[in-house]
């Protein structure tokens, strides 16, 4: 089923004297509990569509329809609303508050709702035991590795239940182990949990855990593929594996 | 893989029969990674005798190749240890692809960016087939299989990354025009060629 739809985003900045067009008619329907990695060569448009699609901007021509709402139409508070209850985000450079505990991070989202710190940091504390940090939850943010950090990140941005969880270079600033650790997190929240993931990265490893791929080139989409259409996969990397196991 | 120099290596560990080679070959790998039939352990067996370098070890009582136990010579030794010295050279093979994509380029049947395409994405669910895998097998798998699987992982990725270099540069090959040699004149050269009309 649909989740979001997105139908000829257009999306132009200036720059200087020159305008540069970011998205030049981008068309893309996520569905419900897809896992789709967003790549393409630098400046061909990718981090805008996250921005689009997560409401932190709005296009020059097109919509974004997020199940029943049309997100363009919305006033700057009904989308912070949106941004707030029904998107997560996840950001290369993790965000976290860096004098608040690891639960504190994790229930910020509620707590700014006006949710009640106690209901906010059982639900909290939900997440960071379903991502692994049940040992963490009263570290500091520098007490924590770069992984452990993007994880918090990561359980900030499902306590609210989201709908639809956006993440920019999650693995960026992560090195191999732990960008390997956040591709298999974000694939599982697809698989266990049915929620919509759409990553941005530029890393191979990372996109190839993803089930769908999309390439974005001078802000057109010119290819959109499902990875595990397994009918598809070469049986020679198939029967290597079978000997593998 | 060099099933001979394999066979060395487990004979120098010790004594051992072909059946017992088979064996032993097939667990280094982790698994059945190097397929390698008995029958060819066998005929190895039979060859590195010829040439002086395995010998039957003696005492023991003749019968098929999988029964007679089999150890290192000198010579065998000594061919081992040179097979350890040398670095094993990666073939860089022809590469079918390439070829399509400059054959797409010159003949202007397929769009170049369309066969780069179709790569790509069975690249990637190459990819995702591994990365999967790797991530079911990392638990359970021994170390020399979840080291074969990362070399696979890392193989496809070197591919991926080249071909998202030809990406960038791929209008800038198809401007290039092809410089062809000029075909050679052959046979017999002609007496007068100022004047191809003769007298």
């Amino acid at each position: 089923m649909a989740l979001i739809t997105a139908t000829q985003l257009v999306k132009t900045y200036a720059e200087g004297a020159t305008a540069v067009r970011a998205l030049a008619g981008v068309s893309l329907t996520l569905n419900e509990g897809d896992f789709v990695a967003v790549m393409g060569p630098s400046g061909c448009g990718k981090s805008t569509l996250l921005h689009l699609l997560g409401g932190l901007d709005r296009p020059d021509a097109g919509t974004v329809k997020l199940g029943s709402d049309e997100l363009t139409t919305l006033d700057d508070e009904g989308l912070t609303l949106v941004r707030r209850r029904r998107i997560g985000f996840v950001f290369q450079s993790f965000n976290l508050v860096p004098v608040m505990s690891a639960i504190e991070n994790v229930a910020l989202p509620l707590t700014l709702d006006g949710v009640s710190a106690s209901v906010a940091e059982g639900k909290a504390k939900v997440w960071l035991e379903r991502l692994g940090l049940g040992d963490r939850v009263n570290h500091l943010p520098d007490q924590l590795s770069g992984g452990q950090q993007q994880r918090v990140a990561i359980a900030r941005a499902l306590v609210t239940e989201p709908v639809l969880l956006l993440a920019d270079e999650p693995t960026g600033n992560l090195d191999s182990k732990s960008a390997d650790d956040i591709a298999r997190l974000l694939r599982s929240l697809s698989d266990e949990h049915r929620r919509t993931v759409l990553m941005v990265t530029h890393d191979p490893r990372i996109a190839a855990s993803a089930r769908r791929l999309v390439f974005l080139k001078d802000g057109v989409i010119v290819d959109d593929q499902n990875l595990s259409a397994s009918l598809d996969t070469s049986s020679k990397v198939r029967s290597q594996l079978e000997a593998l196991s | 893989m060099s099933v001979r120099h394999a066979v060395l290596g487990l004979l120098h560990q010790r004594a051992r029969h072909g059946y017992e080679l088979h064996a032993a070959l097939t667990s280094l790998g982790g698994g059945e990674v190097w397929d390698v039939k008995a029958a060819q352990i066998y005929a190895t067996l039979d060859r590195l005798a010829e040439s002086g370098l395995v010998r039957e070890q003696p005492g023991t009582q003749s019968g098929g190749p999988q029964r007679r136990p089999f150890e290192l010579t000198d010579a065998g030794l000594t061919e081992l240890r040179s097979w350890f010295s040398m670095p094993v050279k990666t073939g860089y093979q022809r590469d079918e692809f390439f070829l399509k994509l400059m054959l797409a380029i010159t003949s202007g049947v397929q769009d170049p960016y369309s066969v780069l395409r179709t790569q790509r994405t069975s690249l990637y669910r190459d990819l995702h087939e591994l990365m999967t895998h790797r991530q079911e097998a990392s638990a359970r798998a021994a170390l020399a299989q979840q080291l074969q699987l990362e070399q696979a992982v890392m193989h496809v990725e070197a591919d991926l990354r080249w071909l998202e270099l030809i990406e960038g540069r791929l209008d800038d090959m198809a401007k290039q025009t092809t410089v062809e040699p000029a075909p050679k004149p052959r046979g017999r050269p002609r007496k007068n060629p100022q004047s191809p009309d003769g007298e």
